[in-house]
């Protein structure tokens, strides 16, 4: 399977860059046979990258150390599944899984549309054939995952124990699809530019899949935060390390563009931005890779240096960026906005000023990251910023974009007047003040941890009352219950409910982060018997007792030292916790598993930090002394939450049905809000009896509007 | 086996994509009947348009003057939008060079909904559920069977004003 997978690779190559070529022709000419070639091209790389992925994994399922892949990620102790993930552990497999990833997308991008929307279809295959091409071109000649040593060792070198942990197999898949995923949606603009079709048609096909990118960045960083909290056992869950920025700045851009695309598609303006933010986007994925995989900027994630590798990603990059600011520029005269912004107070000022922040955060962000890059090239040195700096630049930005989520569903588009601000304002405003006051009494006193709250509960006032408006209305039209309106009301919109879903859980994780502001810890030497106290900012204290250490081995892998805690809340049990120290034996590295007891509003979370005596395992308790980090993290699950709310939301706004704009039966015009991505609590759709006579007047003749065939995004 | 194996694959990937150059087969090319032509999309959006500034005005995002000037400006937009469309229509009709009792009879079709567009769009009978425009005073939406509500289906918000 090895040996046909290494095949695979080579013959995907050439079929890769003859189909790209034909649809590009064919496009150019017209030529449906040279079009079609291109698509069957198309399907066969997808067919041999996932051969050649199956290769790899056959290799480290089998144990083959003369791959030089397998050697320097895997050895024989190590459990199956994590060899599965070997695929994704090191720089070569990875960006070859990077194609096949790539590749799957492109096949369902062009199966859905194989019957429509044919005008665009020759550039996207060609577009995300090319794209795939880079990536096979690296994998053959840079990073040969199927490269060979002179000789067969009986055993490889191991995985990094960091990695060895399940997080592995879910983290890197979700965050390398949603990565992926946003190349579509960057082949249909490109396809756009190319084509002239610079409506916003080709954004309303693409929605689906800026939402599907954006669900798994969102995932996967999450997912990626939990695996920093859970292994690296220092207590945080992000630490602005380069490659943890690099994933977030396409998340940064893309939501830029998730809200920018609705002023597209209802105001039909900011054409020029929007295309211009789908190819950031794209860059911005690519500069993850070449971030992570360059090893420029040191981070816990990157590989060694590889500048060959740096330079050619870089080059990629500069061809892709000049080559679409080149077409911008030579469309520019067609994308002219069809119209001008009315009013300052409008929900489409709202959204460019979200857009702007955004934008603002992501090269705050950017900065910070590359710094070192450029103060190596100035003085030679390189010199770091640290959370400090990340800090200091993006709380004030997320709070003006926390506030900015309370305003958008609430203003109107084109124009709001002083009088109806005041009037959906006032409420929501007094609940957030009141809250804010009443926690400052209660002893919130960091600043920006209660600005935080207060903002987020005008936020979620904002959303409750939209909901309860929409159902309300809904009921009293519909004759329904308000659980059945409630019901109806997200069905008929899931786009606009949904996207309010996600606000709903994004707040709620922003106060998960501002919980850090009142971390507590506490570090300690003590024996068996003797107990660690900590006071956790809720008003309670917790005793840690120290019961004992054990041990425990798994032949041949690794050893574990786990030492038991039994925990009181204010002098009552309420359980025991383990925190282990584990000493992989391949690497000689020792790895600590926190403890983690998990409640609503906090985290009890404890480092097994050293041991004095990992060796003299005698009953004497002096051997055991142990020295423990126990830290008490408020808010913290809230974040977890959050992210599942957010989950939740996106999943509602991509489900199929509801009134998602060109995904309406042939004969519906214009759509329902969803279409112009909301418009806030408007009354909801009264249907009447399938036995309702025909409206008056509208018995004549009748031809079903045009709709758009955009139901494939 | 490998060897035969990796013959096979080759040889089923390239008979797969050189088939449509020898035998003819093409992908389909053009714009399928149901895809929307630009100066569609703009009416739509000129359409979305009306119904959002309908919406805000009845979710109480929009004061009653605001409403107005903002519901004409909206609507001289739509009717442009119109226009633009009945003559793509005629255009493509001249350029067709159908003649006959089925091409005149689609054509007045047309032309009679474009017209019904127009008169629907100056009295403001704006379905709030799909958007579509209905004649004046209607009670049901044309297209999609909701309830028109008063405010829309009489073009005057005085009749009712925006809900609390």
């Amino acid at each position: 399977m090895t040996e046909l997978g290494e095949y695979a690779l080579w013959i995907a190559l050439p079929i890769c860059i003859w189909g790209g070529v034909l649809s590009f022709l064919g496009g150019r000419w017209q030529r449906g046979d040279l079009v079609l070639s291109g698509e069957r091209s198309l399907y066969a790389v997808l067919l041999l990258t996932a051969i050649a992925s199956l290769g790899i994994i056959a290799a480290f399922v089998g144990n083959r150390y003369e791959y030089w892949y397998v050697y320097n990620y895997s050895s024989r102790d190590l459990p199956t599944y994590f060899k599965v993930t070997g695929l994704w552990a090191g720089q070569r497999g990875s960006l070859l899984f990077w194609a096949l990833n790539l590749s799957f997308f492109s096949v369902l991008a062009v199966w859905f549309n194989r019957r429509r929307n044919r005008e665009f279809m020759p550039y996207v295959t060609g577009t995300l054939l090319s794209i795939i091409a880079f990536f096979l071109v690296i994998t053959l000649f840079i990073t040969p995952p199927f490269e060979q040593l002179p000789f067969a060792p009986m055993d490889g070198r191991g995985l990094n124990p960091q990695l060895q942990n399940y997080w592995m197999t879910i983290h890197p898949p979700t965050l390398y699809l949603g990565f992926t995923a946003f190349t579509v949606p960057f082949a249909f603009a490109v396809s756009a530019l190319l084509t002239g079709r610079l409506d916003a048609r080709w954004i309303q096909l693409t929605r689906r899949w800026i939402l599907t990118s954006w669900f798994f960045l969102s995932l996967g960083i999450i997912f990626g935060m939990r695996w920093a909290y859970e292994e690296l056992g220092w207590g945080g869950y992000w630490f602005w390390d380069p490659v943890e920025n690099a994933s977030l700045l396409p998340w940064l851009v893309a939501t830029a563009f998730l809200h920018s695309i609705m002023i597209q598609e209802s105001r039909g303006m900011l054409k020029v931005w929007n295309m211009s933010l789908v190819v950031l986007t794209f860059l911005m994925t690519i500069f993850a890779t070449f971030l992570t995989r360059s090893g420029l900027i040191e981070s816990v994630h990157s590989f060694a240096q590889d500048l060959v590798i740096a330079y050619t990603f870089l080059g990629f990059m500069f061809v892709v960026g000049a080559g679409c600011a080149w077409l911008i520029v030579k469309r520019l005269p067609e994308m002219r906005s069809e119209r001008t912004f009315d009013s300052f107070f409008s929900r489409e000022s709202a959204f460019l000023m979200n857009n702007l922040v955004l934008l603002g955060s992501a090269f705050a962000v950017m900065w910070g990251t590359l710094f070192p890059l450029f103060t190596e090239g100035l003085t030679g040195s390189k010199v770091s910023v640290g959370p400090p700096f990340f800090n200091q630049v993006n709380i004030p930005i997320g709070l003006v974009l926390l506030a900015l989520m309370g305003v958008g569903p609430v203003i109107a588009w084109r124009k709001a007047s002083a009088r109806n601000l005041k009037k959906n304002f006032t409420g929501p405003l007094l609940v957030g003040i009141l809250s804010g006051v009443v926690l400052w009494f209660m002893g919130t006193r960091h600043t920006q941890a209660l600005l935080t709250f207060t903002i987020g509960i005008f936020v979620l006032a904002v959303i409750v009352v939209e909901f309860w408006k929409g159902t309300r209305a809904r009921a009293r039209i519909e004759n329904e219950n308000p659980f059945t309106a409630f019901v109806h009301l997200v069905r008929k919109n899931r786009r606009r409910w949904g996207g309010y879903v996600v606000h709903v859980g994004v707040v709620i994780m922003f106060m998960g982060f501002a919980g850090a502001a009142y971390d507590q810890e506490v570090r300690q030497s003590i024996e068996p018997g003797e107990t660690i106290s900590i006071d956790s900012p809720f008003g309670h204290t917790y005793d840690l007792r120290y019961e004992g250490l054990s041990t425990a081995a798994d032949p041949g892998h690794s050893v574990q030292w786990i030492a038991t805690m039994s925990v009181e809340k204010d002098g009552v049990f309420v359980g025991s916790l383990n925190t282990e120290r584990r000493l992989y034996l391949a690497q000689g590295q020792p790895v600590t598993e926190v403890g983690i007891r998990s409640t609503l509003m906090e985290d009890l979370y404890v480092i097994l930090a050293t041991l004095d005596d990992q060796v003299g395992m005698g009953t004497d308790p002096r051997f055991h002394r142990a020295t423990f980090q126990v830290l008490v993290n408020p808010l913290v699950p809230w974040i977890w939450y959050g992210g599942l709310i957010l989950a939740l939301g996106t999943l509602i706004g991509l489900w199929p049905g509801g009134s998602v704009p060109g995904a309406r039966r042939p004969g519906q015009l214009a759509g329902q809000a969803g279409g112009s991505g909301g418009s806030g609590s408007s009354p909801p759709p009264p249907t009447p009896p399938r036995s309702t006579p025909p409206p008056s007047g509208s018995d004549g003749p009748r031809r079903e509007p045009p709709v758009p065939a955009g139901a494939s995004s | 086996m490998t060897l035969v194996l990796a013959i096979l694959l080759t040889v089923g990937a390239v008979a797969a994509i050189f088939h449509p150059l020898l035998t003819g087969k093409a992908a389909p090319m053009g714009a399928m009947d149901d895809e929307v032509t630009d100066v569609q999309h703009r009416k739509r959006m000129a359409l979305l348009s009306l119904r959002d500034v309908e919406y805000d005005f009845h979710a109480g995002k929009l004061d009653e003057t605001d409403y107005r000037a903002l519901k004409a400006q909206v609507s001289a937009e739509a009717l442009a939008a119109l226009d633009d469309e009945a003559r793509e229509l005629a255009t493509s009709a001249g350029r067709a060079g159908r003649s006959g009792a089925r091409a005149s009879a689609a054509q007045a079709d047309v032309e009679a909904e474009i017209a019904a567009l127009r008169a629907s769009i100056r009295h403001g009978a704006i379905c709030m559920q799909c958007g579509h425009p209905n004649p004046r005073a209607s009670r049901f939406c044309g297209e999609c069977g909701s309830a028109v509500t008063p405010a829309s289906a009489s073009g005057s918000p005085a009749s009712g004003g925006p809900p609390a």
